[in-house]
């Protein structure tokens, strides 16, 4: 008796609850509670997890697309009508700021009002995602932000009046670059040199020079170099091999982020994404990082934690689908592992950017 | 958005709880709107410093706040010149929201921002107070970061940090943070005495040896450890090629020269050379056949180590001290995963085909015992077995590279059998011939049954290519053979025991596909 009623739990346990996850994702769009009042400068982020998420489970119906479209669109930092401040462009992360409510140029002139390079990131992304053409996307602005952005030393700030400077904003310009199809926004060169920089005695990543290795800036690293098409260039085959190593080693049952650090959900997707970047992905144990992300399933609520018996939160949820996804989970659409939006969303881009190059006059996608 | 484990409450519980935030809602939008009009009058005094630091305590992530702080400091400092003197406010507040949450990027940038900016820091201090965070948490890399920083600054001496890295470690070896900090300080040490440098790496591998003999599951020494064996001179593995006549061929490294104009005044004859290369201090012969314009001669693999593992070169002693003590260890631990590891990996830098036996044997434990990672370690094996075979391998008229029934699950290093004329790949697990196959311009006989191979794709522009020997194995269409249409000298293909032959009409269609084989085995 006690044999079956275990049995029953394990079935339980390894049951994936779809329409509990949808609602998880349909309640983040609408409202969040108080604990998430710190994440309001970055809410951009947050809605990202969950578009994307209901990408991911192919329930992006349930959402008003044309609304949402319209409420990113009212990030967008566009340029003032005499261009001033066009190092300031980009998309902002809410409206906390005070910006009056404007999906139309010319942009307010605010002294503290900047684009954030994670919010034009994951902007981007949504758009893509809830298949908006990015027609009213100010490239040329959007690119000048991103210059403003970069260091010296290649590495990027998130904004322009300065904050701290790492691998992380490296990805998040070079996503744009690749996805505005426009590598003028940052010197790649540099930023190699940077990422380059930051590989550590381990063959893991660090966030900079000298800094401890780290499943998500391993991530950032590769990522970034595989949209840039320098992977091979920028990195020697035996440091790949000793990359992949370290990676390989992070699966305990699921993934942990950092030697003798617990496992945690989402490096399901970021060091599962970079093993498949770097082409072992096939070598992990699907079984056990199945076991482990369905354990950080919350039955009642939908989403996932980044343990078991915690409560779930947007980021974790959506890259436990991701997780899932990349391991083949039925029903789930495939990621693009560098971009990490859906393949379908991709080739949304895809197409959109043969339009532009197709197009005579490539002035006609800027204002 | 950090963990947070979940406990119940009662419904009254819940109902307070709930008012308490209505209030502080109220309080944080009021404070957030003053904030704002303040900053855009251009205001800068002390109630709003008071402003900020109300909304900064609940939400330490508030970046443009942290900026309009900023602002409002240096204005105060402008405006009285012992500011910072007579404010001690600052770091003590900083300390309060870092106590709340002590991985906000925005607190401790500021807190940066602030130290440097002291006319009088008080560097001890700071070290103080990341050692009291790393105590609560010593994997938190934002203080692991700002100590860095602090230390930069400051101009803490090397062998300081290292006696804190002592200290951290000797109170427990698990701490992979301090591992990493002593992998960026130890480099530091007596940069200029090789001696001296030798000297303290020796200690260094006993304080490593005392960590995992202590703990020998705890992967932070390992990890350590084999970045330790690894240090000393990096090789340059070099093939010396003058140029290669094929079409395709590239080498991993390779010395390339342009005879001097003039060396050579007629091609009608054969010429010997012998070529120089000052920069390495090596020379090699080789001959210019007659009416060619190119030569190319190649080390033999043993000579040059191609596959001299990540290991220090010259320290052979050293190296050989160090597997006895892992050995020692692994006689206490069988089933130790990095105990088998490293001692493969010391195997191989010592004596990759003296050590074979014993390294195969590890493999298969090493599979049992980290059998998440089976897959990876059967790749792994595969590849050091080709080594070894590559290793052994002789030239001469006929080059034979057998390498049957070693349980092959992948093949690497094809550009090192370009000469090669046999292969015998038969026995193993493979499961594709891929496109880098195609690198064996040489082969004339490819032998390979008893496998899984389903996939043919490295088979093509084999121009000297004569037997295809692939019985028991998994090509299912013909599509699968087309590859092999490019080998014009194709006599013998031998397919018994593959899908492939079962399919209606396979003779025929097989004459068609390729003429120039006589002798075919269905």
């Amino acid at each position: 008796m006690a044999e079956e009623e275990s049995q029953f739990e394990e079935f339980e346990q390894i049951d994936f609850l779809r329409d509990r996850h949808v609602r998880f994702f349909q309640r983040t769009l609408q409202v969040l509670p108080e604990r998430y009042a710190s994440l309001e400068t970055t809410r951009l982020t947050i809605i990202f997890f969950a578009l994307s998420g209901l990408d991911v489970l192919d329930a992006l119906d349930v959402i008003d697309r044309n609304t949402m479209i319209e409420w990113i669109y009212s990030l967008q930092v566009l340029p003032t009508e005499d261009q001033s401040n066009l190092s300031r462009c980009g998309f902002r992360g809410s409206s906390h700021i005070g910006i009056p409510y404007s999906t139309k140029g010319p942009g307010v002139l605010h002294p503290y009002d900047s684009g954030h390079v994670a919010m034009t990131y994951t902007g981007l992304c949504s758009l893509l995602i809830l298949g908006d053409d990015l027609s009213r996307v100010n490239k040329h602005a959007c690119l000048a932000g991103l210059r403003a952005l970069q260091l010296e030393d290649g590495s990027f700030y998130a904004v322009p009046e300065g904050s701290e400077n790492d691998i992380r904003f490296i990805y998040c310009a070079a996503s744009i670059c690749y996805m505005l199809d426009d590598w003028s926004g940052m010197d790649i060169q540099k930023a190699i040199e940077y990422i380059r920089g930051s590989l550590s005695y381990d063959n893991g990543f660090g966030q900079g020079a000298g800094r401890e290795s780290h499943g998500g800036w391993t991530y950032c690293a590769i990522a970034s170099l595989c949209l840039m098409g320098r992977l091979e260039e920028a990195l020697s085959r035996r440091e790949l091999d000793r990359i992949r190593r370290w990676c390989i080693m992070r699966q305990q049952s699921g993934f942990h982020g950092r030697p003798n650090k617990p496992v945690d959900t989402c490096y399901s997707f970021w060091v599962g994404a970079t093993l498949e970047l770097l082409d072992v992905f096939q070598y992990t144990n699907f079984d056990r990082n199945r076991s482990f992300i369905l354990s950080t399933q919350d039955r009642l609520v939908g989403g996932f934690a980044k343990w078991p018996d915690s409560h779930p939160d947007p980021l974790h949820a959506y890259l436990g689908l991701c997780g899932l996804s990349l391991i083949g989970e039925p029903n789930l659409r495939k990621v693009h592992p560098a971009l990490n939006i859906t393949q379908r969303a991709f080739q949304h881009l895809q197409q959109l950017q043969q339009t532009w190059r197709d197009s005579t006059g490539s002035c006609s996608r800027q204002h | 958005q950090h963990g947070r484990v979940k406990i119940k409450t009662t419904a009254q519980q819940e109902e307070e709880k709930r008012k308490e935030r209505e209030k502080k809602l109220k309080i944080y939008v009021a404070a957030r709107d003053a904030c704002f009009s303040k900053r855009s009058e251009g205001v800068w005094d002390d109630e709003a410093l008071q402003l900020t630091q109300q909304l900064l305590s609940s939400n330490p992530d508030f970046a443009t706040l942290w900026n309009y702080r900023r602002e409002i400091l240096m204005h105060l400092e402008t405006w009285s010149p012992l500011f910072w003197l007579t404010n001690n406010a600052e770091l003590l507040f900083l300390e309060s929201c870092l106590k709340v949450n002590p991985k906000s990027y925005g607190s401790w940038h500021h807190r940066g921002w602030v130290s440097a900016r002291l006319p009088r820091p008080d560097w001890a201090r700071e070290l103080s107070l990341c050692d009291r965070c790393l105590s609560l948490d010593d994997r938190n890399f934002h203080c692991w970061d700002y100590r860095r920083m602090v230390v930069k600054i400051s101009g803490v001496p090397v062998d300081q940090e290292l006696a804190f890295t002592d200290r951290l470690i000797g109170s427990n070896f698990s701490n992979y943070s301090s591992w990493h900090y002593r992998s960026t300080l130890l480099p530091l040490l007596h940069p200029e005495s090789p001696d001296a440098k030798l000297y303290s790496f020796l200690s260094e591998y006993e304080l490593v040896q005392n960590a995992f003999f202590t703990d020998p599951n705890d992967q932070s020494a390992w990890f350590y450890y084999r970045w330790l064996l690894g240090r000393g001179t990096s090789v340059c593995n070099c093939v010396h090629v003058l140029k290669y006549f094929g079409p395709f061929l590239a080498l991993t490294a390779a010395q390339i020269c342009d005879l001097p104009p003039g060396t050579i005044n007629d091609i009608s004859n054969e010429h010997n050379l012998t070529v120089h290369w000052t920069e390495k201090h090596t020379h090699r012969d080789c001959a210019l056949y007659t009416g060619r314009t190119e030569s190319w001669c190649r080390d033999s693999a043993t000579d040059q180590e191609l596959f001299r593992s990540e290991l220090s070169v010259e320290k052979t002693s050293v190296l050989q001290s160090e597997l006895q003590s892992v050995n020692q260890l692994q006689e206490l631990e069988p089933l130790n995963k990095w105990c088998l590891l490293t001692i493969i990996l010391l195997m191989r830098a010592l004596d990759p085909l003296g050590y074979e036996k014993e390294t195969l044997a590890h493999f298969q434990t090493l599979k049992e015992v980290d059998s998440m990672r089976s897959a990876y370690y059967s790749d792994l094996c595969s590849k050091f077995m080709i080594e070894n075979t590559i290793l052994k391998m002789e030239y001469a008229e006929v080059r034979v590279f057998s390498i049957s029934d070693k349980n092959l699950t992948t093949l690497c290093h094809l550009d090192q059998l370009l000469l090669v004329t046999h292969i015998n790949l038969s026995s193993n697990q493979l499961q594709q011939l891929p496109p880098q196959f195609a690198m064996l311009q040489c082969l004339e006989v490819l032998e390979a049954d008893n496998n899984s191979i389903e996939n043919l794709e490295g088979v093509y522009h084999l121009p000297k290519l004569e037997e295809v020997l692939l019985k028991n194995n998994k090509i299912s269409t013909l599509a699968d053979l087309q590859p092999l249409a490019s080998c014009p000298k194709l006599k013998r293909l031998d397919l018994r025991g593959n899908p492939v032959a079962q399919t209606p009409n396979v003779e025929s269609e097989l004459v068609e596909l390729l003429p120039s084989v006589t002798d075919l085995l269905l």
